[in-house]
């Protein structure tokens, strides 16, 4: 049987992410892939360019009238003028395809962790506040997460999950910030791709991990950001604090 | 689309009027509800709406870009039903529709036209396999579990499939 023109491993794996086969691990390594390898990106472009089509075959039907006006309440205002607080925060692009479903397994994962009582405590302590968590996510407003994070203030300690492959963005470090009301972005460490972790807050941090404020992870040479008070690469994932 | 991003409403009013009923179409396929195809309808204007100054006209038409955006919104809704959406055995599962449309098979030219041909080349297993994944928003893992099969074979068969899906549109 004639098998055809192989495709490269690298274009094979653009085109699957274009399809939507990946598992949601797989997709985040794409997304994460594309934010910085152009010609990956390229190739994820030209297969969502030629599968498209197939979208095109299906007849129009029109939408109900109701949906303008609910489009219209839903605008944010002036959404597209850099976010408004000026940090100049550069996105990642893509269209992700994600999985509600690995979001609430990595949650409840999460929450998990951050429920082990300490351990020299046998009782644990009363509760200083409700669990926070967020999921950190392009900025496409996918569901797929690249990074989950809880923060239990109780013990002032933010569990943060990597769903980014291992072994991804060698040379580099994925750093950790907090962006709280006043917009400062403050960082907290690192997290490899892949690994779980518990960074405990000094109390001035933990001040700032309150509900509403962002998590941020941005890409960083290693040692982190030269500029102790912003990121200097790429932010690749944010999310807010929300309650459980 | 650069107005679009500039903040024009009105820009967005007419990006609406234009391509909506398409991409509400794309919606109820895959999600076959109304009530949901009107809600991800909804987060595809406010999606197009944030992300219009990412669009470049030189990668893809705003038509592709937006049934894109629409096609993987669905398909997000779809996935967060769980598991009771895909619980449906993969025969089940296939274009309601008939597969490619009579339709479809009119279209003579465009790259619409040639997709579809191309695809028919590909065997019937094969076919089915990419147009389950693409509208079904199904994994290899979902794919492998609903036909049986290694998840490695079904993985060679849409690679396969897709390397032959190139060479047949680049001819």
């Amino acid at each position: 049987m004639s098998e055809g023109p192989e495709l490269s491993e690298a274009e094979a794996f653009a085109a699957e992410h274009a399809l939507g086969v990946l598992s949601p691990r797989e997709s985040a390594e794409a997304e994460l892939r594309m934010a910085t390898d152009p010609a990956f990106a390229a190739d994820v472009d030209a297969w969502r360019a030629r599968l498209a089509p197939l979208t095109q075959a299906i007849a129009a039907v029109p939408a109900p009238a109701g949906v303008w006006p609910r489009i219209e309440r839903a605008l944010p205002a002036n959404d597209n003028a850099d976010s408004g607080s000026g940090r100049g925060l550069r996105f990642w692009r893509g269209a992700t395809v994600g999985s509600l479903g690995l979001l609430a397994a990595s949650l409840v994962a999460v929450v998990m962790l951050a429920n082990q009582p300490p351990r020299f405590v046998q009782t644990p302590a009363p509760e200083a506040g409700p669990l926070l968590n967020a999921s950190l996510t392009t900025q496409d407003g996918a569901p797929v997460p690249l990074f989950v994070a809880a923060y239990d203030p109780t013990r002032k300690a933010l569990i943060i999950t990597s769903l980014v492959k291992a072994g991804a963005d060698p040379g580099k470090v994925h750093e950790l910030w907090v962006i709280p009301s006043d917009g400062k972005p403050r960082a907290l460490g690192f997290v490899e791709p892949g690994k779980s972790k518990s960074i405990p807050m000094s109390r001035e941090l933990a001040e700032n991990m309150a509900e509403g404020s962002a998590i941020a992870v941005s890409v960083e040479p290693p040692g982190g950001s030269p500029n102790p008070n912003a990121p200097s690469g790429p932010i690749t994932a944010v999310g807010k604090l929300a309650k459980i | 689309m650069s107005r679009v991003a500039g903040g024009d409403r009105s820009a967005l009013r007419q990006l609406y009027d234009s391509t909506s009923a398409k991409l509400f179409g794309v919606c109820l396929r895959i999600l076959s509800d109304r009530e949901e195809s009107e809600d991800v309808l909804q987060e595809v204007y406010v999606t197009i709406w944030r992300r219009a100054d990412r669009f470049d006209a030189a990668r893809a038409s705003v038509m592709t870009w937006a049934s894109t955006i629409a096609r993987n919104r669905s398909i997000d809704r779809l996935r967060s039903r769980g598991m009771m959406a895909y619980a449906e055995p993969i025969e089940n599962h296939e274009l309601p529709d008939g597969g490619v449309s009579a339709e479809a098979l009119l279209v003579a030219a465009g790259e619409e036209g040639r997709l579809h041909k191309c695809l028919s080349e590909l065997d019937d297993r094969t076919e089915s396999v990419i147009r389950t994944a693409f509208f079904g928003g199904v994994t290899y893992e979902t794919l492998a579990q609903r036909m049986d099969t290694p998840l490695g074979t079904v993985k060679s068969w849409i690679r396969r499939g897709l390397a032959k899906l190139k060479g047949c549109l680049e001819q």
